[in-house]
């Protein structure tokens, strides 16, 4: 099984370079179809669900740092937050929920309907023509809906400090300002690559291997979600120490 | 290094397709047993049996789909069971398959899943695709359907469909599964007829899997009989209807009651129904 991964991940990232050698490659059509169905059709869900978790840790937040008398403290942990951790990770269990499960059944049902056989016998390799287009908008749409969650968190943030906590809108916008470094933005957007292409490998593994028809759609369609967001939260903590250590 | 996969007027072979000693287990069953057959040029086969017989197994093997055991498939004169993935595309490309359910691309429009092998096949501009695939679905009676989806259109359309996007590259071996499976009489006639017509018309030769015996009749010029995995009988149509074996009398005939070991008769559907362990 994680052989049969292992060789799909390999054929799949040659087949993203394979242009650049002067084999036939992917289409760009392809692409922009996958990027709008796995990007741009996910956005409402990541902003909605970056904006409540903005106001979580926001109340969360004011309600310990209270205590201590630092209320103006709330603007850089939820900055810090969210660009490190909390918009990666939520945007990409968001994805993970609505495109990579999607992308299995997707796959699946044409498993079972016989289209995958029949790419095989027109001498189209079903890598090429529908795992990297996949793949290819799964890695670039996650950072993409990243940075915008991260936006929304952070407005989420400053709309209820501003409007519940009474805190000053302009201190609050300084302060996060001043908590963040650029490495935080690019922590988060590091990892939102790698969690691209664990979704996308993941989702077009389990879809290419399904068997046995419906029941079996949906059985492969549970073990993706499940496993990519295993190897998500795994390859989350690798890493994080690798940057708490290392950079 | 040399191509291996010579085209089909520098094929030096007698055969459009030649299978020796072919032999396929999954697990401790035998799904084929030594199958040997040979297929002329312009011949149509008929390979036929009932279900899980192996009929639909050797047709994956034929296809390249999957790999026996032992024995050898040769299309053309060249033996395809030890080639390459990059072999195996150029042999393919060589040959159209018609699926059991048409296996259409549902998101692609007609006019689209006809012109997919040519436009991913080579370099082809989208215009000459285009005017190709309207020359295709003419062959299949589908002229103006070019801009519909798979879902708006019948089952038998979608075989039709299959057809002319199994013809698209101008193969010269045309395989067909079940071509006929869930049609009424009518257009299983409608399919029966085309295959013979564009045969005939393009010079091909067919291998058609199927339990249809109507239809198995009317396509043939040549036939096997598959039965647990073995090749029971083969020959002309008129050399099958003659043939004496008991199982292949049972099978064209349609008759419940024989030697074919799936059946429940009609004597012993009555003995399970009335004996005292069902009362």
């Amino acid at each position: 099984m994680l052989l049969e991964y292992v060789n799909l991940t390999i054929r799949a990232f040659a087949g993203v370079f394979a242009p650049l050698y002067g084999q036939r490659g992917w289409k760009l059509s392809a692409l922009f179809a996958q990027m709008v169905s796995i990007g741009v059709a996910s956005l409402p869900t990541v902003a909605l669900a970056n904006f409540l978790l903005g106001i979580v840790l926001a109340i969360q937040g004011a309600g310990q740092f209270e205590k201590l008398g630092s209320t103006d403290l709330v603007a850089s942990l939820v900055a810090f937050s969210v660009l490190r951790e909390i918009g990666p990770l939520i945007t990409a269990v968001i994805v993970i929920g609505r495109s990579g499960s999607a992308i299995t059944a997707e796959l699946g049902t044409m498993k079972v309907a016989e289209e995958i056989e029949a790419l095989n016998v027109m001498g189209i390799d079903p890598v090429r023509y529908l795992v990297v287009p996949r793949l290819l908008a799964m890695i670039i749409m996650m950072p993409c809906l990243t940075v915008l969650g991260e936006g929304v968190g952070l407005f989420a943030g400053w709309l209820i400090s501003v409007t519940t906590l009474h805190l000053n809108g302009f201190f609050y916008v300084t302060n996060s300002i001043a908590a963040v470094e650029q490495k935080d933005l690019f922590t988060g957007l590091l990892k939102a690559l790698f969690f691209g292409a664990i979704v996308g490998t993941v989702g077009c593994f389990y879809g290419i291997q399904v068997e046995g028809g419906a029941e079996g759609v949906g059985k492969s369609t549970t073990k993706s979600v499940v496993t990519s967001l295993t190897c998500m939260l795994a390859m989350d903590a690798i890493l994080t120490t690798i940057i708490y250590f290392i950079l | 290094m040399s191509d291996p996969t010579p085209a089909p007027s520098q094929s030096k072979s007698p055969y459009a397709l030649e299978v020796r000693n072919l032999n396929r287990s999954f697990g401790s069953r035998k799904i084929m047993q030594d199958i040997s057959f040979q297929l002329k040029h312009g011949e149509i086969l008929v390979i036929m049996g009932g279900s899980g017989c192996g009929k639909s197994t050797l047709l994956r093997h034929i296809i390249g789909s999957l790999k026996p055991d032992s024995g050898e498939i040769f299309i053309h004169g060249t033996e395809i069971t030890k080639l390459d993935d990059e072999g195996m595309s150029k042999i393919r490309k060589r040959f159209g398959m018609l699926f059991q359910t048409g296996a259409l691309f549902n998101s692609l429009t007609v006019g689209e899943n006809v012109a997919l092998p040519i436009l991913e096949s080579s370099d082809v501009a989208p215009n000459i695709a285009e005017l190709v695939v309207r020359l295709k679905l003419e062959l299949v009676g589908l002229t103006g359907f070019e801009h519909l989806k798979p879902a708006q259109i019948s089952g038998g359309m979608k075989k039709r469909v299959g057809m002319a996007r199994a013809l698209a590259l101008d193969p010269d071996l045309l395989f067909c599964d079940e071509p006929t499976a869930g049609l009424d009489p009518v257009m299983t006639s409608v399919i029966d007829t085309l295959t013979v017509d564009l045969t005939k018309k393009l010079g091909l030769t067919a291998v058609v899997v199927t339990h249809d015996m109507t239809s198995a009749f009317r396509i043939a010029t040549k036939m096997i009989y598959l039965s647990e995995g073995r090749i029971l009988a083969s020959g002309t149509p008129d050399e099958i209807k003659a043939n004496p074996n008991p199982y292949l009398q049972q099978f064209i005939n349609g008759h419940a009651d024989g030697p074919i070991p799936f059946k429940l008769s009609k004597d012993n559907y009555l003995k399970s129904l009335l004996s005292p362990e069902s009362l």
